[in-house]
């Protein structure tokens, strides 16, 4: 069915698969973000033999690494339904992240207002050295 | 290459990275450790009951004190070989082995019982037991290839019918050992199949140009940007306005279309599921995601569910939106709950 591909375009480049008919290499081409979202975070989960337990702390700091991207900026934007996946989140991890969010968003508020004094106290002061000049 | 950009964004990010699952570890921590002692308690209180066996509910992640004892004693594991497990489907015709190779290279065969056919990989001992499969596991590269190797198995299966993926470093002592698994699980996973059985998973992500998006939010808003001052510093004052309004513009418009096109597919898919944003130093891509959604679709209406993302991506092409679909996924999203 991929063969008559309605979007051969847009497909063309992150394409893990291409039925039928086995193209060998072609999960190569898949984007590592999205193997390591699936491979990692979704798959069931069963006590095999050797354990290794994926929240484990080492393995917590991979995920942490790699799959979560630069959430800050989405959630500025109120996008944060992700937060709502069991998988991805606990009360407590995103309790923190949210403290840790808006603690960041204080932080840059606080910058930009010092920024903007600073900058208009030197605006201020060409400006009137210039005897009121345009400094636009 | 991926793994050059990964190594150097770790690089740059590993402070913040590292206090950050501190702090995500210790509560974790505590959890685990205030579910142990609950544990003691109702075990204490159990001692007597008998058939408390450690494989009564072996589909689901153990309790966190069986959890972590394997993990304190590396040489409790086998040595030789202990085999990886990829991904369970239907037994009978269908169920050869795949042609590729799998993890640590090695050769893919089958494991069937009760109907069911595991699809297993021998990988060497100790190496991939304990202390040292979780040293590996922080080495990115090898993640890397472990995690490609794995998905490469499960979707050349994938192809070939229904198959329930297992999430990476399933590894049991023997192939005896995966027999058990299917003749005691085998409800678990027929019924997981049955509920992925010609449904597939596609992947579509919506990237924005956040400039473009911001010039053509001010454009369709209807509102002006705000009035100049005088002088220099009122000037700046203005522009630092006039960047926040546009911002906020571009912020509400880059919204109302990431949930637009998402109630769209997720109306027309089987199930959807949206994950987080991804980072774009292990990506790749430009612009901004501001959806990276999951929908497990009918087989035969892949076709119809590419048209609709090409629809969607005709209808916002000019706000400076681009949706990018991949697949079909073997339905990883779909099958970690209970059917």
């Amino acid at each position: 069915m991929a063969d008559d591909s309605p979007l051969p375009s847009q497909r063309a480049s992150a394409l893990p698969s291409q039925r039928p008919g086995a193209l060998p290499g072609r999960p190569e081409q898949a984007n590592l973000a999205d193997i390591l979202e699936r491979v990692l975070d979704k798959g069931i989960v069963i006590a095999g033999d050797i354990q290794i337990n994926l929240l484990d702390i080492e393995l917590l700091t991979i995920k942490l690494r790699l799959i979560i991207a630069s959430v800050e900026r989405a959630q500025e934007m109120g996008i944060d339904w992700w937060e709502s996946d069991p998988g991805l989140s606990s009360g407590a991890k995103s309790r923190d992240s949210d403290k840790l969010e808006k603690e960041n968003r204080e932080l840059r508020e606080r910058l930009e207002r010092l920024e903007q004094r600073l900058e208009i106290g030197q605006d201020e002061q060409a400006a009137s050295g210039q005897g009121g000049g345009d400094g636009g | 290459m991926a793994d050059e950009r990964l190594r150097r964004w770790a690089a740059e990010r590993v402070g913040e990275l590292l206090a950050r699952a501190e702090e995500e570890a210790l509560a974790e921590a505590r959890t685990l450790l205030r579910d142990a002692l609950v544990e003691a308690a109702l075990e204490h209180g159990e001692a007597s009951a008998p058939g408390a066996g450690r494989r009564d509910a072996p589909l689901r992640e153990p309790p966190p004190r069986e959890r972590r004892q394997p993990l304190a004693q590396p040489a409790a594991g086998p040595i030789g070989e202990a085999q990886w497990l990829y991904a369970v489907g239907p037994g009978g015709a269908g169920a050869e082995p795949v042609s590729i190779t799998g993890v640590a290279d090695a050769p893919v065969h089958t494991v069937e019982e009760g109907g069911l056919t595991a699809l297993v990989s021998p990988v060497p001992m100790p190496e991939f037991g304990g202390e040292m499969l979780k040293e590996s596991l922080n080495d990115l590269g090898w993640l890397e290839e472990v995690a490609r190797a794995h998905q490469r198995v499960v979707d050349e299966a994938f192809e070939r019918g229904p198959v329930v993926p297992l999430r990476l470093c399933t590894i049991y002592e023997s192939g005896d050992r995966v027999r058990t698994l299917l003749r005691e699980d085998g409800d678990r996973f027929t019924r997981l199949i049955q509920s992925i059985e010609g449904r597939e998973e596609w992947s579509v992500k919506l990237y924005v140009d956040p400039e473009r998006l911001e010039t053509e939010a001010v454009a369709h808003s209807g509102k002006t940007a705000p009035d100049p001052g005088l002088g220099a510093g009122g000037a700046y004052l203005a522009k630092r306005k006039t960047d926040r309004f546009t911002r906020e513009e571009g912020d509400r418009l880059a919204g109302a279309i990431a949930e637009e096109v998402h109630a769209r597919l997720q109306d027309w898919a089987s199930d959807a599921v949206v994950g987080r944003p991804q980072n774009p130093e292990l990506s790749g891509h430009s612009g901004q995601m501001l959806l990276n959604g999951a929908y497990l679709v009918e087989s035969d209406g892949s076709e119809r569910f590419g048209q609709l993302v090409d629809e969607l991506q005709g209808r916002y092409a000019e706000l400076g939106a681009r949706l990018e679909i991949s697949g079909p996924w073997p339905p990883y999203n779909f099958i970690t709950s209970d059917p």
